[in-house]
């Protein structure tokens, strides 16, 4: 019996350091669509994501900047992926999203058709951005594969930096 | 390193504070040389600047601020007679002081600054006595001595604060070695008579003890004390240090019952910014309230949370005024630097001014302080370059040969009100427009029709002077433009009034706080807007034929005044999809010495808002100051009246002139697709019926499946309903409710709503035509009848068919 349990022990434990020791290669992501295409960012950049609430138009700024909204006392930017991606706009349905997403002191809010769900990829599977695509002005991090699917993979910053 | 930048914000901001002390004593001192308690108070101020700069290593300062001393020590003792040229040399050297603790603060250091001129002048003043000169060392143990005699009063000890740190360091290096040479000697003297000798180390506390009490060891010296030869103790001087540092500020508290804390300014931020948290959550509380009270009214709970709402409401009002009053600082600081500038300027353009201060007591928020010396300064200097005439021109025209220039602060409501007089020439009307046409900045056209309140306000346009030559007091045109940014960005209103020949008035009003304030809210179509209520003079309520268009754009008279208008639909893009009605609102809004009425669909109310940030990646968004969150959770833009201004200068106004032209569209049918008429029903197959009754009219169908989408559709404006087939239970929006949120909008008004329904009851009819149904057509009818009634309805000409 107490074999058995020492076996079982041993065996989480192994299994804890496999883990511990493989998590330096692996990336956590959540995959989110816009449009057709999936995308994804690291997991530690999302704030929180919540049901669509009212936001508040703002002058003087582009299509996809919708407004701001109140997150708990704070006001946030709200940012439609859709619009900023080219896409046409779309209703918000029960699948819509805001994502908030947060890095060094900037936050902002971004209008997500569907999430889809955490990923853990290896970092071997992401390959580089596509060529014409890749430079500092991409958004774009680079592509993971994973079974059939194909993730692109933004980079917070830019999504998060005023470009107009 | 930490502590010593510590100690150096310490240094500083008492300096800073002396010094400011300072300006103020020495100005009165002049009027009054003999009074020697000022002059003791003087000496004592740049005496500790000498001491604590010293102890920092800040040599400049040092080297300065002794000769300073030098020349008010011989003033104290009636050696030297304070006349106004040693008082310019003595006024010099506080600048210079000023700016080495400005460079002090700024890099932490005080090279890079020539004071030698200035020690020149000062050692001239003190009479050229060689011991001006003399290394900082031994002067100020002379100096020592002098103000021990003046503080033995209340002070048995030594007064060990103002002595010279480095100097006390010196003082027991010099004992140390001595006495260890002494010890050393006794020692070997006593090795020589064949003793063993034990060398406890000193504690720490008795080196303490030596540097509270070096008279007495001085006197002690002779005594032999034992003590070991080792360097230990003058390691040990740096606990010491910050030992004789703790030990000064205890000192002095007895003196002066120190009835003040010093609190970083950061605390008191973010205990405002937990205010406003609280204040937004009030707002919320009391929506919450009104609600609860419209719903279950007559329950005996409701009293009892009215209570509740109204304690919470009462006092965090109180709190947020307590913490804004800890917030507050009295305008004096700001005042007390203008006395010597009067001086400093009535010799330089040698007028004869008084200055005349009152309400310096009064209080305003710290940072609005920090930011209305600028202006103040520059109003000031203007009015005794421009305003104050010379004195032989003053008897000329009669008036006291000395000009009076009276600045002062009070409150009013929740403003603040710095006026600053003079009895000088005041400003003349024709010449600020003659100038003006000269240097570009109006137009003929402008300056004749211009009154004089805006002739006035010529003075702050940059560019502008009135001077004829350029001085080093003004001139270059920049000063009062700068007033007129500074008091903008604050949101205060200048007022002037002015009298040719008899003098100027100008008012700044200022709010009292910039964190929480008032405002007006007002609505344009679905949104709505915050306006600061600081720059909100009136609110007028006018009909479309008030408003006329001058050269494309509109103004109204508002009694004597033409005030031009601005939409502020036009000014922050709202699509215009209701129409406004007969009536609009103007809110007149001021700022600086400029108004502008800006039109509005509605005013909402006054309101209590604190201001956010919209943070990084909104800001700098045109006509926009910040937002609040309202009692209902949702967000509302604060509008930034400055560049509101700005930005109505360039909006072609289209005030209420677009929507004829939209009328006449509407009404030119010439075919039937030119009709449109929507059905509104929850069920597919109604709405079928419907649509094959009216097909064959050959008009245009949108159909809605509940209330909700039928009025998504009615605001989007893609269509021009000529009338609306109703059914009245529906799913998220009943045909009731639609009917009444219809008719709300202008635009909507006369569309014609045909209820078609299963209710038969004389009430549910009763109730359509309160909701402004015109027909009631009771399902199941023929498709014939339904076709009739929508023709009717929609005035279909049957030769369309």
């Amino acid at each position: 019996m107490s074999d058995k349990l020492k076996q079982i022990i041993d065996k989480q434990s192994e299994q804890q350091n496999l883990a511990i020791e493989h998590s330096d290669d692996i990336v956590q992501l959540v995959g989110f669509i816009i449009g057709e295409e999936e995308y994804a960012v690291p997991i530690l950049t999302i704030q929180e994501i919540i049901k669509p609430i009212r936001w508040t138009r703002v002058p003087q700024t582009p299509a996809y900047v919708l407004g701001v909204f109140n997150l708990r006392g704070s006001v946030i930017p709200l940012i439609d992926l859709r619009l900023k991606f080219g896409l046409g706009a779309k209703k918000h349905n029960e699948e819509t999203r805001f994502f908030v997403l947060k890095q060094g002191g900037e936050v902002a809010g971004f209008v997500i058709d569907r999430l889809t769900m955490a990923i853990r990829i290896k970092k071997s599977d992401i390959g580089p951005a596509p060529d014409t695509m890749a430079g500092d002005d991409s958004m774009i991090d680079g592509v993971g594969k994973q079974d059939d699917r194909i993730l692109t993979i933004l980079k917070v910053n830019k999504l998060l930096e005023r470009d107009f | 390193m930490d502590e010593f930048q510590e100690i150096l914000q310490d240094f500083l901001v008492e300096s800073f504070e002396l010094v400011e002390k300072l300006d103020e004593d020495l100005v009165e001192l002049e009027s009054n040389p003999e009074d020697l308690e000022l002059l003791n108070g003087i000496f004592r101020v740049a005496h500790t600047v000498k001491g604590a700069s010293s102890f920092l290593n800040f040599d400049v300062l040092t080297h300065l601020t002794h000769h300073m001393e030098d020349v008010l020590n011989k003033a104290r003792h009636g050696e030297l007679v304070i006349t106004p040229d040693i008082m310019d040399v003595i006024l010099e050297s506080v600048d210079l002081m000023k700016t080495l603790l400005e460079k002090i603060r700024d890099t932490s250091e005080d090279s890079g600054i020539d004071v030698s001129a200035c020690v020149a002048r000062l050692d001239k003043v003190s009479g050229g006595t060689g011991e001006v000169q003399t290394p900082v060392s031994d002067a100020p143990i002379e100096q020592e001595s002098v103000v021990e005699e003046e503080l033995t009063e209340d002070e048995d000890e030594p007064d060990y604060e103002n002595m010279d740190p480095d100097e006390i360091e010196a003082e027991i290096e010099r004992l140390l070695q001595q006495r260890q040479e002494e010890d050393k000697a006794k020692r070997e003297a006593k090795i020589a008579a064949g003793e063993s000798v034990p060398a406890p180390p000193p504690s720490p506390d008795e080196v303490a003890q030596e540097q509270e009490e070096p008279k007495e060891e001085v006197e002690a010296e002779s005594k032999p004390v034992p003590l070991t030869p080792t360097p230990a103790p003058v390691k040990k001087e740096e606990p010491v240090k910050s030992d004789v540092k703790a030990a000064a500020p205890a000192k002095r508290a007895p003196a002066a019952v120190e009835q003040t804390i010093r609190v970083d300014v950061k605390r008191l931020d973010h205990l405002m910014n937990l205010i406003g948290e609280l204040v937004l959550a009030k707002n919320r509380l009391i929506k919450i309230n009104d609600d609860v009270e419209e719903r279950y009214e007559g329950e005996e709970f409701l009293e009892e949370l009215n209570q509740v709402v109204s304690i919470v409401s009462l006092v965090t009002t109180d709190l947020q005024i307590a913490v804004m009053k800890t917030r507050m600082l009295p305008i004096g600081k700001v005042f007390n630097k203008f006395p010597r500038m009067i001086r400093d300027l009535s010799r330089e353009l040698d007028k004869k001014i008084e200055l005349v201060i009152s309400g310096e007591e009064t209080e305003l928020d710290k940072s609005i302080v920090e930011e209305i010396g600028d202006p103040l300064v520059h109003i000031i200097r203007n009015s005794c370059d421009h305003g104050i005439e010379m004195p032989d021109e003053r008897l000329a025209k009669g008036k006291p040969e000395t000009g009076t220039i009276s600045l002062k602060a009070y409150n009013e409501g929740n403003a603040i009100v710095i006026q600053i007089d003079d009895d000088g020439k005041g400003l003349d009307v024709d010449m600020l427009k003659n100038k003006s046409l000269e240097k570009g900045i109006i137009t003929e056209k402008e300056a004749d029709t211009m009154s004089d309140k805006e002739a006035f306000g010529l003075i702050f346009k940059p560019g502008f002077s009135t001077a004829a030559a350029v001085t080093n007091v003004s001139g270059r045109g920049v000063g009062m433009d700068v007033v007129k940014t500074n008091i903008e960005k604050l949101n205060g209103i200048i007022d002037i009034e002015s009298e040719l020949g008899v003098g100027t008035s100008l008012k700044l009003k200022i709010p009292l706080t910039l964190a929480i304030i008032q405002a007006l809210l007002v609505g344009v179509q679905e949104e709505h807007y915050a306006i600061p209520l600081a720059s909100v003079l009136e609110t007028v309520r006018i009909s479309r034929d008030e408003i006329y268009t001058v050269e494309n754009r509109s103004v109204m008279r508002l009694r004597d005044e033409v005030l031009s208008l601005v939409h502020i639909g036009d000014i922050f893009e709202v699509e215009r999809i209701l129409d406004s009605s007969e009536h609009a609102y103007v809110v007149v809004l001021g700022l600086g010495a400029s108004k502008l009425g800006l039109i509005v669909d509605s005013l909402v109310g006054q309101e209590e808002i604190v201001i956010k940030s919209l943070g990084d990646y909104l800001k700098g968004i045109e006509g926009v100051a910040g937002a609040t969150i309202r009692g209902d959770g949702g967000v509302t833009l604060i509008v930034d009246v400055v560049a509101l201004m700005q930005m109505a200068k360039g909006v072609k106004s289209t005030a209420m002139t677009d929507n004829a032209s939209q009328e006449e569209h509407s009404h030119e049918k010439t075919k039937a697709d030119d009709y449109t008429v929507m059905i509104v029903d929850d069920s597919k197959t109604d709405r079928m019926i419907m649509r094959k009754a009216l097909e064959p009219l050959g008009i245009n169908l949108v159909e809605a499946s509940d209330g909700q989408e039928a009025l998504n559709i009615l605001k989007q404006g893609e269509h021009n309903f000529d009338a609306m087939l109703i059914d009245i239970e529906m799913p998220r929006m009943d045909g009731y409710t639609l009917a009444n949120e219809i008719k709300k909008y202008n635009r909507y008004k006369n569309l014609p709503l045909i209820a078609v329904t299963s209710r038969t009851g004389k009430s549910d009819r009763m109730r359509g035509v309160e909701s402004g149904m015109v027909e009631y057509i009771t399902k199941p009818y023929s498709g014939d009848y339904l076709s009739s009634v929508v023709q009717r309805n929609i005035n279909f000409k049957s030769e369309f068919l």
